[in-house]
């Protein structure tokens, strides 16, 4: 474990050296609120409520909403895989004393540590700038509920960049795979829009796929909302963690031996 | 204007060859901006399943709108992204010296050197969400307002290929411009998602004027459901006009400032 503790050191540290992406990434946590405050205000200037929200509430869904995708920094993970495989330079990761997975989701860790602080700093900011009433539970259960899901989505998330990777040893070029991905994750997370205004069949065939738990539960608990589906969430976010494991060590372990290295 | 033509016929042809080497990706950019925007008809959809109205606008409006914006993404990503695009690392690498030193102009050249065809299908995909919008709004446009939305297509694409050569001549005069862009990219997609007539205050201003990605498909939206009165009609010619304008004079200013970093 002290290995996987260092990476995540080095890699918060080696953020300091990314300030003026930190900073934009930070300015940029507004055009998400921007968009809500805009869009739902002109919604909301003819109605008080909209599917169970109140204005005040949409924007704290989104605000949180927002917070969770800006920390969730495993894009990354694809695309450095993606560019060492195509490169001929992932041998750096084939013979470091550390298992290859394990070594990206340290070092996911350690960026998002750090983006943690920022990105919560931004928060508060925003929602002063704004002037939003920002609903959040006072249920301890739920916070808690919400902290655990969180954490699962992060690990999830880095598993699931890490997948996409390592099919660069199979596909070369997997920025197709990587845009579409991220269309369809901003959508099936609640980025776009609460999903809780979809049609309920697709809600309910939502709730079997992971990226329900990865985002949109977590910020509806912590409004105070659905409350009765965070123990089904932990469970099933656990058991789809539990099957990216294996599937991505048998997929590494198949596809890594059509690797061609340079320079070794 | 004939040399010119074949220039870009022969630009064509070369990239065509090009992209023939990597089949799997000819059709990435269709693939990666139709999900873009179906999801998009999705998110309004749902909106629309709880309201009747957003702003002044009905749900056929808006899936006009929102086709619109599909159109103009077509044709920019279809014609000219690929090849604007590469402009700032062209500059930083010093690979813009072989632009310069060739008898064509370097931005003709720039802009149509990268046609991508793998996009083209987004031109029909478009303007099928803009045919179901006008059934959904209920209807018909009369021939005039289906020709002036025409015209306005064309000239909001000029719209946004200025705003796109505007970011992209920056280079010339600062070392980085990732965070401008992403500041694009940012506003962009805002605009995107929310049509010009729901902006009000300081958002008005600034998306209509500074940064005026918010009458790109709204203006055409309104043309071809006739809600435009033609004071608006002139004052989107108007900005079209400036920025060309503006785009070229500053890309000039650009091209003088230029200093090579590979010889």
């Amino acid at each position: 474990m002290k290995k996987y503790w260092e990476i995540i050191k080095i890699s918060f540290k080696g953020q300091i050296a990314w300030r003026f992406d930190v900073a934009m990434n930070i300015l940029f946590t507004v055009t998400r609120i921007l968009f809500a405050y805009i869009l739902w205000g002109a919604i909301f200037g003819q109605r008080d409520t909209v599917a169970g929200f109140t204005f005040q509430t949409m924007l704290s869904y989104y605000i949180i909403n927002s917070f969770l995708s800006q920390i969730e920094m495993s894009d990354g993970v694809s695309r450095e895989l993606s560019r060492r495989i195509r490169g001929g330079t992932f041998s750096k990761y084939m013979v470091i004393p550390a298992n290859v997975q394990g070594y990206f989701m340290a070092q996911s860790g350690g960026v998002t540590a750090f983006y943690l602080i920022f990105d919560l700093l931004a928060t508060v900011i925003w929602i002063l700038v704004f002037r939003i009433r920002f609903s959040f539970t006072t249920d301890v259960t739920m916070i808690l509920a919400a902290a655990g899901m969180v954490l699962l989505g992060l690990v999830f998330m880095v598993q699931l960049n890490y997948f996409l990777g390592i099919l660069a040893f199979k596909y070369q070029d997997i920025n197709l795979f990587l845009m579409m991905k991220s269309n369809l994750v901003a959508f099936v997370t609640g980025t776009m829009i609460p999903l809780v205004l979809l049609p309920g069949t697709i809600v309910s065939a939502m709730r079997i796929f992971p990226f329900y738990y990865v985002a949109y539960l977590p910020s509806m608990l912590l409004i105070g909302k659905n409350g009765e589906e965070a123990i089904m969430g932990l469970l099933l976010l656990s058991a789809w963690i539990l099957l990216f494991l294996a599937v991505n060590k048998i997929v590494y372990r198949c596809l890594r031996i059509r690797f061609d290295g340079v320079g070794i | 204007m004939n040399k010119s033509l074949r220039f870009i016929a022969v630009l064509l042809k070369m990239k065509l060859s090009h992209m023939m080497v990597f089949r799997i990706s000819f059709f990435g950019g269709f693939f990666v901006d139709s999900s873009l925007f179906l999801l998009q008809l999705l998110m309004f959809n749902a909106i629309y399943s709880q309201v009747d109205s957003i702003g002044e606008w009905s749900k056929g409006q808006m899936l006009i709108f929102v086709g619109t914006f599909s159109l103009l993404n077509a044709i920019n990503m279809t014609v000219y992204f690929f090849g604007v695009n590469g402009i700032p690392s062209k500059i930083k690498s010093g690979d813009f010296d072989h632009y310069l030193t060739k008898p064509i102009n370097p931005l003709l050249r720039l802009t149509f050197e990268n046609i991508n065809l793998g996009s083209a299908p987004l031109v029909l995909f478009s303007i099928g969400i803009v045919i179901y919008g006008m059934s959904v709004q209920g209807g018909s446009a009369s021939p005039a307002a289906c020709l002036l939305y025409v015209i306005f297509i064309l000239l909001m694409a000029l719209l946004y290929y200025d705003m796109e050569v505007l970011i992209r001549t920056l280079p010339f005069f600062v070392i980085s411009t990732d965070s401008i862009e992403q500041l694009e990219c940012a506003m962009f997609d805002l605009c995107m998602k929310i049509p010009g007539v729901v902006f009000k205050g300081i958002f008005k201003l600034i998306f209509y004027f500074i940064l005026p990605y918010g009458i790109m498909a709204t203006i055409p939206a309104q043309i071809i459901t006739e809600s435009i009165s033609p004071v608006g009609i002139i004052y989107a010619a108007i900005v079209v006009i400036l920025f060309t304008v503006l785009a070229l004079r500053f890309w000039k200013f650009g091209l003088r400032h230029y200093k090579s970093a590979s010889s």
